[in-house]
């Protein structure tokens, strides 16, 4: 049975897919894997490096735009996702493409997948932005096999904070408290948030046997473009980080 | 490059050095640890392995009672600090007490001790802050045996993007940048500290062969007493946003 976030974001995304991927249809997925909301190049980033031949699992796919291109890489993926019309999104792409793996339509965090299946689980702004880390982090460390590698991208717990709600815009203010963040509702039919302070998110993947290998901390290059964020927004995140990708390793 | 800090910082220091004394009066007598100003106590946060029969240096020690509340605890601590005036009081504290331990004047940049001589490296509000993290934490790094512990307290990564360049307490509005956030200078006195990001520390640390264990971000406690620093943040700031971090790293490579 899901939790009542799960389901509110199900409705949310499946309400909100459409939109979604006629909005950034153009910027993300298109030529290689890129990062987060300037599409920075892997090629250049190295979180995942090389994936070919590897189980992959693709942990909030969305539309599977990731998971295409590193199939193409010679990776085996899997795409999870908790919207059924974000998925079907994805079978259009992978028929487009000509390409086929796994979906799988769960909440990440009660994935139907065998305990150790995987050398990588992943996320672009996925499951680890709308899921329950108190769940997901330990349900990805019993899907990763020993060695495997972890790493998403995320909104930073500092960006969050400094949201102010009324005015739409992230200001350069802390605007609501660190200490305590976890789930963090916008209200309206948005989906629900999930995030944490730097240092519990380090807790929560030690506890769950996951070495910090690194933390990326983005900082849109000069003339970056988004269809993700004004440049307003691009201008606060380049004095401030507003994105970050973690890279961990499962012991 | 950034010697002139030792320099600037040692003078700094050494001015400041009488107005730490009544903290080490306080501080020395007891054997409860306690970490920064809001003396959030070790059996609370359990950043520390256990230092009985352990080998422990301690770098920026200044009045050096970290030092001496691990020595009631069985440690053999090293005190390491650049200013002379700090390590005055320090010894004068030793033969209070009747609890002596090595003291060297060093900076933690460049410490005059063996390698892979100790078991734990802390620093409290000392190197962790004053010292150039590019030298000092690869110093930490030289001076730990295999599966050595590097435990330290700086000030809270929040708390520096907030930090006034004159001495008062922070707001909420940010100062500074934090992409480029290295070496801070202020206006009101000639010291220099040093402030990194997260993603800059686990970086530093890890390609000095450490394992990031953990990230304790300070929460003031709801009861917690004004402490006596201008600077730093007040109690109902530091309950909100992290005023310090420290950082739990072991040496395994």
């Amino acid at each position: 049975m899901s939790s009542p976030d799960a389901q509110r974001n199900r409705a949310a995304w499946d309400a909100y897919s459409d939109e979604y991927q006629q909005l950034h249809r153009d910027f993300i997925g298109r030529t290689e894997p890129r990062w987060g909301m300037w599409q920075l190049p892997e090629s250049e980033l190295q979180i995942l490096g090389d994936v070919a031949g590897k189980d992959v699992l693709e942990y909030g796919c969305g539309a599977a735009q990731w998971s295409i291109l590193l199939a193409r890489a010679g990776a085996r993926p899997v795409g999870l996702d908790n919207s059924g019309r974000q998925l079907e999104h994805a079978r259009r792409l992978m028929a487009e493409a000509g390409v086929d793996f796994p979906l799988v339509h769960a909440s990440a965090g009660e994935a139907p997948l065998e305990d150790g299946s995987f050398e990588v689980v992943f996320c672009d702004h996925g499951a680890m932005t709308f899921a329950d880390p108190y769940a997901t982090v330990p349900e990805v460390a019993r899907l990763l096999r020993p060695g495997g590698l972890f790493a998403f991208s995320h909104m930073t717990p500092l960006a969050i904070v400094c949201v102010d709600v009324e005015a739409d815009a992230f200001v350069p203010e802390l605007k609501r408290p660190l200490f305590g963040l976890h789930r963090i509702d916008w209200g309206g039919d948005e989906p629900v948030d999930f995030n944490l302070p730097q240092g519990e998110w380090i807790r929560l993947f030690r506890d769950n046997g996951l070495i910090v290998e690194d933390l990326i901390e983005i900082q849109p290059p000069e003339g970056a473009t988004s269809t993700y964020r004004s440049e307003a927004e691009t201008e606060w995140a380049r004095r401030w980080p507003m994105e970050q990708i973690w890279r961990l390793r499962k012991t | 490059m950034s010697s002139d800090s030792i320099e600037r910082n040692r003078a700094e220091w050494t001015q400041w050095a009488a107005e730490f004394v009544p903290g080490a009066e306080r501080k020395w007598p007891t054997d409860r640890i306690s970490w920064g100003v809001w003396h959030v106590t070790e059996a609370e946060l359990r950043v520390l392995p256990d230092v009985e029969g352990k080998d422990v240096v301690e770098l920026g020690c200044g009045t050096a009672y970290v030092s001496a509340w691990l020595a009631r605890h069985g440690a053999r601590p090293v005190g390491v600090d650049p200013t002379p005036a700090q390590l005055e009081t320090a010894r004068r504290m030793q033969k209070e007490h009747g609890l002596e331990f090595p003291l060297v004047e060093a900076p933690a940049e460049e410490v005059p001790l063996p390698d892979a001589s100790f078991d734990l490296a802390v620093s409290e509000y000392g190197a962790s802050i004053w010292a150039d993290p590019q030298r000092w934490i690869p110093e930490a790094a030289r001076l730990l045996r295999p599966g050595g512990h590097l435990v330290f307290l700086v000030n809270g990564t929040v708390f520096n993007l907030c930090a006034k360049d004159v001495e008062a307490p922070p707001d909420t509005t940010f100062q500074r940048d934090y992409f480029g956030m290295y070496r801070v200078e202020w206006s009101d006195d000639d010291s220099v500290n040093f402030y990194l990001g997260y993603g800059d520390w686990i970086r530093l640390l890890r390609s000095n062969g450490f394992e990031v264990e953990r990230l304790v971000e300070i929460q003031a406690p709801a009861d917690a007493k004004p402490h006596r620093y201008d600077a730093l943040p007040k109690p109902d700031w530091a309950q909100r946003w992290p005023s310090e971090d420290i950082w739990v790293a072991r040496k395994v490579r």
